[in-house]
């Protein structure tokens, strides 16, 4: 079958409509996020192989069954692959059905954790042991704890005071995702700052090994899957598995979740799934109810007064600041 | 030469091998390499990979190379252009590519 390559920084309009039509054919759902699609368009214009770059993450890769076999696949992920490179982005990840490992596995992408659902795969064998060796190890009794801190309030502040007392080390890992309100670098900087008096306390970017829900694609999962609880297993697997033994951490701690159903569903699998990895969950009880979602409100309705009573003092010069 | 950014190159259409080479700061090459002809081949393709970084004096770098059946020509070429994207170099002597 004759076919030539069509890349194309956007999607929109009629080939944005095809694109989904032929990503429902093929059993995925477009969900956005595409910076940069490669595909494969037969002589009639259809489309017979698609693939799209969202930031660093490789995705809705399908191939029409007339064209497996013939090195589609191949042709559209070798595409992409450069075109990142072009734009800079050398660590490249994606998520895929388990049953497709092995096809992943020959262009060069290794796992990083699976499930029995899925599997999160990097273009580098060594990139996880790299980035471990990055990060300072403590000897001791280490924990950990993985915040957005979006922004930084009085109540991350308690959690973190209250988890240092109980450990030798911490490492307070931020969600280095950029999907948040307020960016990454604000975002580390305030709890940088806030932390500064607790000297066992260790702030460190989350990298790109702990995966944020904002980048995890649900679209290849089946219907009715439970797409919160995949992402949840997948996450606390590679944590427990791959990230606490490197750095000697046996205690993940977290706050009770009384507001997100979804944190709260989070936290229930990390309580099943971490302590079979050796490592003990630690579930401390919030600090007046504070949350950084009632600081987002409050800051939406214009309303300094009651983030002053949410926030240190760094956090709230930062907010008039930029408010 | 030094590497000093990530620089790739080739495809990984069939016959061909993608070559990307990034900074390292430790002393060796680190190599890792996926091939579909890996029992055959697997030591060759490494081989060609290793002399042609030898030649050019790169003595530090993380290696990822996937190939799909390419022929020494094509792996030392690969290399050999990845080499000088991640080097930031453009004085390109294409003779360190030898008739193999």
């Amino acid at each position: 079958m004759d076919w030539y390559v069509s890349r194309c920084a956007e999607l929109s309009g009629p080939r944005l409509e095809k694109t989904e039509a032929f990503l429902k054919e093929m059993g995925l759902k477009y969900e956005g996020g595409a910076d940069y699609t490669v595909q494969l368009v037969s002589d009639a214009s259809e489309i017979l192989a698609n693939g799209s770059l969202c930031g660093n993450v490789l995705k809705y890769i399908a191939v029409d069954p007339r064209l497996q076999g013939e090195g589609a696949a191949l042709s559209v992920v070798s595409e992409l692959v450069s075109e990142a490179m072009r734009r800079g982005i050398t660590k490249l990840f994606l998520f895929t059905k388990a049953s497709n490992e092995m096809l992943f596995r020959g262009i060069g992408f290794y796992t990083l954790a699976a499930t029995r659902d899925v599997c999160f795969m990097e273009n580098s064998r060594t990139g996880l042991d790299r980035w471990l060796a990055s990060v300072e190890r403590f000897e001791g009794v280490v924990g950990a704890a993985v915040m957005n801190c979006n922004p930084f309030t009085l109540g991350h502040r308690y959690l973190i005071e209250t988890a240092a007392k109980a450990v030798d080390h911490l490492y307070v890992f931020v969600v280095s995702e950029d999907a948040s309100r307020f960016p990454f670098e604000d975002r580390i900087r305030l709890v940088k700052n806030g932390t500064k008096d607790l000297k066992n306390v260790h702030v460190i970017p989350s990298g790109d090994y702990m995966i944020s829900l904002a980048t995890f694609p649900t679209y290849f999962l089946k219907e009715g899957a439970d797409a919160e609880s995949v992402y949840a297993a997948l996450d606390l697997t590679l944590f427990g598995e791959r990230i606490a033994p490197k750095l000697n951490i046996t205690k993940r701690f977290v706050g009770t979740e009384p507001y997100s159903p979804v944190t709260n569903g989070y936290n229930g699998i990390m309580k099943r799934l971490l302590p079979r990895m050796g490592v003990e969950v630690v579930e401390l009880e919030r600090l007046r109810g504070i949350s950084a979602s009632r600081v987002r409100e409050a800051l939406d309705r214009g309303d300094l007064a009651a983030v002053r009573d949410l926030v240190p003092e760094g956090t709230l010069k930062y907010l008039e600041h930029i408010e | 030469m030094e590497i000093k950014k990530p620089g790739v190159a080739g495809t990984m259409e069939s016959s061909d091998i993608i070559v990307r080479i990034e900074p390292k700061e430790t002393e060796g090459i680190e190599l890792t390499l996926e091939s579909a002809v890996m029992q055959q081949y697997g030591k060759q393709i490494e081989k060609v990979i290793r002399e042609t970084l030898s030649e050019l004096g790169v003595t530090r770098a993380y290696v990822n190379a996937v190939d799909k059946g390419a022929l020494d020509c094509t792996v030392a070429a690969r290399t050999l252009a990845a080499a000088y994207r991640s080097a930031e170099s453009t004085e390109y002597v294409w003779n360190e590519v030898k008739a193999k």
